[in-house]
Formats: C-alpha cells, sequence, structure tokens
C-alpha cells in the first residue's frame, strides 16, 4: 500500500507541474525533485513490480533510449519513457509520476506496460537501486566533460556500483574496452553485442600511424589490467574494435547480438542497409549455424546508429525472454520495429524550411564532434556548416576538448558560420585546422539567430546546410526554429 | 646571406597516452605559426620503449593525461629516458610541459596519503595533492612577452584542472603572475616554472592557440638554438589569434547569454 507521504509527494509534483505550465516553463525535472524532497524513495515506489529497461553510458544514450521505446510500442506495449536530458533522479521521478495515468488506464486495458529510462552515468550508481531495471544496457564509455565527471575509469566504476545494487541482466558492447570489462563477477547475467568482427575487419578504420601526422587523441588505448597497449585488429571508430591484450590475454568477447554491414554500399545521407543477427542465448557470433539475421534498413543515418540499433534490439529481446513474452518481442519483429524509428532532435534529422533543408547534430563530446564532422565531410549535400559552442554548466565550463578532436583529416563544406558564447575558440580550432580564414563567419551568441538567417539565406535549395550546437546552444537554436522559422516544437 | 629553408623538429612526447584537455592543439599552434613562416616541419612522436636523443629535435612537448595513463608512463619516463631528459635541459633545449608533464618534471609528487612518488627531478619543484581540484579559466601576466604598443601582449590566458599544488625551488622561476585563477598552489600568486628554456604550467585550454606571442617566443628559441643567436624569426600577423582573443575577453566580461 501506498504511503500517504508518497501521496503527498505526487500531489505536490502535479502543483508543481501545473505553475510551471502555468508560467509558461519546462516541467521535465522540478516537479521530480519536490517529489523526491517529500518522498525520498518514491522512485523505488514508483518502480516497484514494473519491468524497467535503463539505458546508460556516455554516448548513444537518448537515441537508443528512443529506439527501444519505439520498437516497444510496435510490438504491442505502453511505453512509460523519460525526455531527453532529463536523466536525474529528479527527471526520472518526473516521467514515472506523469507516467502513472497511462499505466493505469494500460492496466485497466489489459495492456503490456514498459517502463524505458535513460539515465545519467554519473547518476546510475545511486538510482539503479531504485529502478531495480530487470535489463540494463550499457552503451559506451567515451570521454564526456571530464571536469564534471573526472576520469573515465571513475565513471565505469559508478555504473558498476548500479549494476551490482540490482539483479538486472546486463547488455554489454563488446566492442568497448572499457565497457566490456564490466563482465567481471557479473558473468551469469551479462549479455554482449557489438559490431561484426568480421564486417568491421572488411570495413577497417585505420588510423594515422607514427609517421608525423599527429593523431587524434584516443581515450582507451591501454589495458586498464595489465596497462599493456592493446592491439586492434580492426576498428570501427574511436577505441571501439576487436582488441585483445598480448600481456594478460584480455580480449573483445564475441557478442550474441551483433551487426553485419558494408560501408561501400551504403551513401552517408540515406538510411542504412544492415542485417542484424542473433545467435540465440548462451551462443555468439563465432557459433556458426543457427543465427537468426534479419535485414532492416535503418532510417537514421551514422555508424554510431548501428551500435544504438543493436543495443536497442538486444535489449528488447532479452526483457522478452525474461518476462516470457518472447512471442511479441522475437528477434525478428524486435529488428523490423527498427525501420520505424525517428530522429530525435538534434540527431541527425533533417527538416525543411522552405525550399531549404537543415539537419542539426548535436555535439557534446569528442567523439560525438568527431563522428558529426566525418558525416558532414561524407554527406553529398553538404554545402554549408553551422557550429555553436558555448560553455554554460551544462555544457562544461572547460571547452578544451575541441582540440583533442581531429579536424584536420575532415573536410569542411564551403562555406563555415561559427557562433556561441565561445566563438572565438571555435573560429580558431576550425582555422587551425586548414580552413581559410575567408570560407568563416564568425559571430557572438547575441547575433546566432541573424547569423541563422544568413546561413539559410545563403544555402542553394536541395543542399543542406548542417548545424551542429553543443547542449545549451542546442536549447536556443530550437527555441529560434521555433520563434523565427514557425517550425512546431514537435520534438518535446 | 640568403635565407635556406629553416626547418623545426618537435618531439610530441606520449601522444598516445598524454593527451587530454585539448593539449595537441600546443602542437598544432607550434606547427602552424613555423610553417606560415616557412618553416618545415617534422613532428615525431615518441612513446613508451621509443629512444629519446636530444640531436633529433628541436622543441619537446609534454602534456597532461589521466592518473591511469599517467601511471603507465612514469616508469618509462624517469627511469629509461630519464638522463637524457636531463641531459637535453640542461643543454638548453626548448620544453612546453603541461599539468601532467610539468608535475613530472618535479621531484616529487605526493599523494593525500603522504604517499609520495619519485619523479624526474630535472627542475627543482614539487607538488602536494590536495582535495579541492581548481578548475575555471585563467589569466596570467608573463613579463618576459611584454612589447611595447601592444596593450596585452604580457597576457596569457588558459584553463586549469588540477588538485596538486606546486612549489618551487630557489633555481626555478614562475613563469607569470596569476591574474585570474589560482596557479601553481593558490597562495604565492604566480604561474608555472621556468628553468633554462623549459617553460611548465598548469593551463590547459588550449594554451598556445590563444597565446600566439607564446608560441612565437618558444620558436624563436628554439630556432636560435639551432641555427644561432642571429637569427630572426620573421614577421607573423596575430590577427585571427588576437580576433579569438577579444572574443574571450567579451565572454569573461560578459558572462554566458544563453540560458
Amino acid at each position: 500500500m501506498a504511503s500517504i507521504r508518497f501521496h503527498i509527494a505526487v500531489f505536490s509534483a502535479k502543483c508543481t507541474h501545473l505553475a510551471l505550465r502555468l508560467m509558461g516553463r519546462g516541467a521535465t525535472t522540478l516537479p521530480g525533485k519536490v517529489a523526491v524532497k517529500i518522498d525520498p524513495k518514491i522512485l523505488k515506489k514508483l518502480c516497484e513490480g514494473r519491468n524497467c529497461v535503463t539505458i546508460t553510458g556516455t554516448n548513444g544514450k537518448t537515441t537508443t533510449t528512443h529506439m527501444i521505446t519505439d520498437i516497444f510500442r510496435n510490438c504491442g506495449y505502453t511505453v512509460v519513457t523519460n525526455v531527453s536530458g532529463a536523466n536525474l533522479l529528479s527527471g526520472v521521478t518526473t516521467s514515472m509520476i506523469f507516467g502513472m495515468k497511462d499505466m493505469k488506464k494500460a492496466e485497466k486495458e489489459g495492456r503490456k506496460i514498459i517502463c524505458v529510462l535513460e539515465t545519467d552515468e554519473a547518476a546510475y550508481g545511486k538510482i539503479a537501486c531504485q529502478i531495480m531495471p530487470k535489463v540494463s544496457v550499457v552503451t559506451n564509455l567515451f570521454r564526456d566533460q571530464l571536469d564534471r565527471f573526472g576520469e573515465l575509469a571513475h565513471t565505469r566504476d559508478l555504473i558498476a556500483r548500479g549494476l551490482d545494487s540490482c539483479e538486472a541482466d546486463i547488455l554489454l558492447n563488446s566492442d568497448d574496452s572499457l565497457v566490456s570489462e564490466l563482465y567481471k563477477g557479473r558473468e551469469g547475467r551479462t549479455i554482449f553485442y557489438g559490431l561484426s568482427e568480421e564486417s568491421m575487419h572488411y570495413n577497417n578504420v585505420t588510423y594515422p600511424d607514427k609517421s608525423g601526422v599527429l593523431p587524434a587523441s584516443s581515450d582507451a588505448e591501454y589495458c586498464t589490467g595489465c596497462k599493456t597497449k592493446y592491439d586492434y585488429t580492426a576498428r570501427s571508430f574511436g577505441h571501439l574494435g576487436a582488441f585483445s591484450c598480448k600481456t594478460c590475454g584480455k580480449k573483445r568477447k564475441d557478442p550474441r547480438f551483433f551487426v553485419k554491414y558494408d560501408l561501400a554500399k551504403n551513401p552517408s545521407d540515406e538510411g542504412y542497409e544492415l542485417s542484424l543477427l542473433d545467435a540465440g542465448e548462451g551462443r555468439d557470433e563465432k557459433s556458426g549455424t543457427g543465427i537468426t539475421e534479419k535485414r532492416v534498413k535503418l532510417p537514421i543515418p551514422g555508424m554510431h546508429n548501428f551500435y544504438n540499433s543493436i543495443a536497442a534490439v538486444s535489449a528488447c529481446v532479452r526483457m522478452g525472454e525474461k518476462i516470457g513474452d518472447t512471442e511479441a518481442l522475437s528477434f525478428e519483429k524486435c529488428a523490423a520495429a527498427l525501420e520505424h524509428v525517428e530522429a530525435a532532435f538534434g540527431r541527425m534529422e533533417k527538416i525543411s524550411i522552405g525550399d531549404k533543408k537543415i539537419c542539426v547534430l548535436l555535439v557534446k563530446n569528442p567523439v560525438g564532434l568527431d563522428r558529426a564532422l566525418s558525416f558532414v565531410a561524407g554527406a553529398s549535400d553538404a554545402e554549408g556548416i553551422y557550429m555553436l559552442l558555448n560553455s554554460n554548466i551544462a555544457d562544461g565550463k572547460d571547452v578544451s576538448w575541441i582540440w583533442d578532436v581531429d579536424f584536420e583529416s575532415k573536410e569542411f563544406p564551403e562555406k563555415v558560420y561559427v557562433s556561441g558564447d565561445r566563438y572565438g575558440d571555435m573560429m580558431l580550432r576550425i582555422l587551425y585546422s586548414g580552413v581559410e580564414r575567408s570560407r568563416i563567419v564568425a559571430r557572438p551568441m547575441e547575433e546566432c539567430a541573424d547569423l541563422l538567417d544568413q546561413a539559410i539565406s545563403d544555402s542553394t535549395p536541395g543542399k543542406c546546410l548542417y548545424i551542429l550546437p553543443n547542449y545549451t546552444s542546442m536549447l536556443a537554436l530550437r527555441s529560434i526554429l521555433v520563434k523565427r522559422y514557425h517550425l512546431k516544437d514537435f520534438w518535446k | 646571406m640568403e635565407d635556406s629553408k629553416k626547418e623545426l623538429r618537435i618531439c610530441h612526447m606520449y601522444p598516445d597516452l598524454l593527451n587530454l584537455y585539448g593539449d595537441r592543439g600546443n602542437v598544432l599552434s607550434l606547427i602552424r605559426r613555423a610553417e606560415l613562416r616557412g618553416i618545415s616541419v617534422k613532428l615525431v612522436p615518441v612513446s613508451i620503449g621509443d629512444d629519446f636523443d636530444q640531436n633529433d629535435f628541436d622543441i619537446v612537448f609534454l602534456g597532461g593525461g589521466q592518473d591511469a595513463e599517467q601511471n603507465v608512463i612514469r616508469r618509462d619516463f624517469v627511469e629509461e629516458k630519464g638522463p637524457k631528459v636531463k641531459e637535453a635541459i640542461e643543454s638548453g633545449m626548448v620544453f612546453l610541459c603541461i599539468c601532467g608533464g610539468y608535475q613530472m618534471l618535479g621531484k616529487y609528487y605526493q599523494e593525500h596519503d603522504g604517499t609520495k612518488i619519485e619523479c624526474l627531478g630535472a627542475i627543482d619543484v614539487y607538488t602536494v595533492g590536495e582535495d579541492v581540484r581548481y578548475i575555471q579559466d585563467t589569466t596570467y601576466e608573463a613579463s618576459f612577452l611584454k612589447e611595447e604598443g601592444i596593450e596585452d601582449s604580457a597576457i596569457l590566458y588558459g584553463f586549469e584542472n588540477h588538485s596538486g599544488r606546486t612549489y618551487l625551488g630557489p633555481s626555478v622561476k614562475p613563469m607569470a603572475k596569476v591574474l585570474e585563477g589560482a596557479g601553481n598552489n593558490g597562495k604565492d600568486g604566480f604561474e608555472g616554472a621556468i628553468y633554462n628554456n623549459v617553460y611548465c604550467t598548469y593551463s590547459h585550454g588550449s594554451f598556445l592557440p590563444k597565446n600566439p606571442r607564446m608560441t612565437d617566443h618558444l620558436l624563436s628559441l628554439a630556432l636560435k638554438r639551432r641555427y644561432g643567436e642571429d637569427y630572426e624569426l620573421p614577421e607573423l600577423s596575430t590577427e585571427n589569434e588576437d580576433f579569438a582573443r577579444a572574443a574571450l575577453l567579451r565572454y569573461k566580461e560578459k558572462g554566458n547569454t544563453a540560458p
């Protein structure tokens, strides 16, 4: 039975929500904060008896959460999920409180319910024991805002603490050496997903050798156990790939769920054709026969979305096995549902403005920026690029990470626009990579809307302006698009 | 004498391990401001197990890393390369060392629990780790960069992120006076260290892109050492870097503008 305290907490959250809406403000975290103040255990009570999936890691959380949500909905489930960014205790609590109504209704109608919760990697250690997920996905560990979280090994330990405080089945990225070692001591409940080793070999990404080229910064070149440099037979990107340590023998685990792909056949500005595979329980990609394969056309581009896709499908399939609904959540059905996923705002969605097109790619950390610049460099419709860099607390006060990204090897579109509070830093970064000053227009944050007008009016119909903001500059950009271009705020 | 093509050889130490907070931007700056002057640049990464021979280089860059990575390096740096690095420093080779690299050149690093980690001892400084980490934008004034007629010529901008407090011995001079931020130890008002041609600082940021006069100072020292005291670094505009400095100053004065 829910306590009086619980009901007061929920009521207060609803009042806070109403007050915020009346003031015309967003209400994604404050109601939950109020509720937690009144009842510190409220999230535990809200999640009790529910089937929850959590998604954590440094990159790809939002997209993976979206994909899992879409798959469950497609497979007939009612889904409660949190909005992007509201992934701390307060945000998750807010989402669960406002999901109560839907859940009650679904229960009455006899519909199946799933809670899909994106959780911040630094907060996971503390909130996993309240959510008690049945399935927990860890996407990857790339450098994020080091000034906020400290070092990657520390972030990994926070996630480990969360995993130990619950009994979830754990889905780990086999190609990330930092993530995959989380299986230790949790062998019985860990399942790996990744890209097919064979495909990685075939599409190997080679990194500049020691020939005098300045190498891009890598996040995990050395074995965390014995400090030996990893050998890679193949890479997908960053430190993700088929790694092995010649001293202690640690190496990539063969995944049960994996993706086969061929980059040569994939135009970067359209959907990707790829094969998703499931070797079955207790088996892996080396098991030979009996592997289920499903070919899909993924509507959102970018190689990192291969990882997000397989992570999402494996989470749904595993949940099906866990709760005994393998019928509705069969591998084929889950994989097929990927064809209908839509991009979250700022995740590569093309938006038409009159006869012009823009595409927004949120970039928050080095690997995200590296992927986005690679993507733009390969997009045949890229004519202009608009980069915005802020340094508010939510972005990280330190902007030095832009220098860790290999701009030098990326080709920039002809026209380059720069804004944000740190427009000077970004202008210099682009200039130092070899782009001529005459191609760059740099303006302070207060003029970012005018610069957007200019960039859009400079662009040719049929071509695309790629916009790469970081977190708070994306929020600003979103409201400009709503106000100046009357785009509906449909991504909320 | 007809100016034959000059060459600058940069040694980037442990680029695969010490690569935090944008420190590679410092190497990019040295390369850019040398190449724009028609100087050809040879960049050599030197990592664990590689030989370090001071005759091969004009300037050495040593950055900072995460703790895990710094522990991997320490033995190689102190025991294997140590004697040759000390020789190079005594002979006047130009070094730029940031944060962890700065600490590693010193005598020791004392951890919170009192454990002393032996470092190279090439310069007379030592570091004590404390709980409170300094993480902030910084501004310094370096008198050796002062140029008549250029108002902000001696001003250096950076970003510090360190829990170590560094103290200098008598043979080492501070690099600059702190105008904003904590500097070496948050107490004496100074930042960084200079010993012979070794320049050390806590400033990430990257440090050199925003401070082109510092870049030029290091280039000039390195090339004079190679080609003789008469060598003059050719003129090169700092217009673009000054644009970025003005933008940064604007940000510091106005603060953040977004939500």
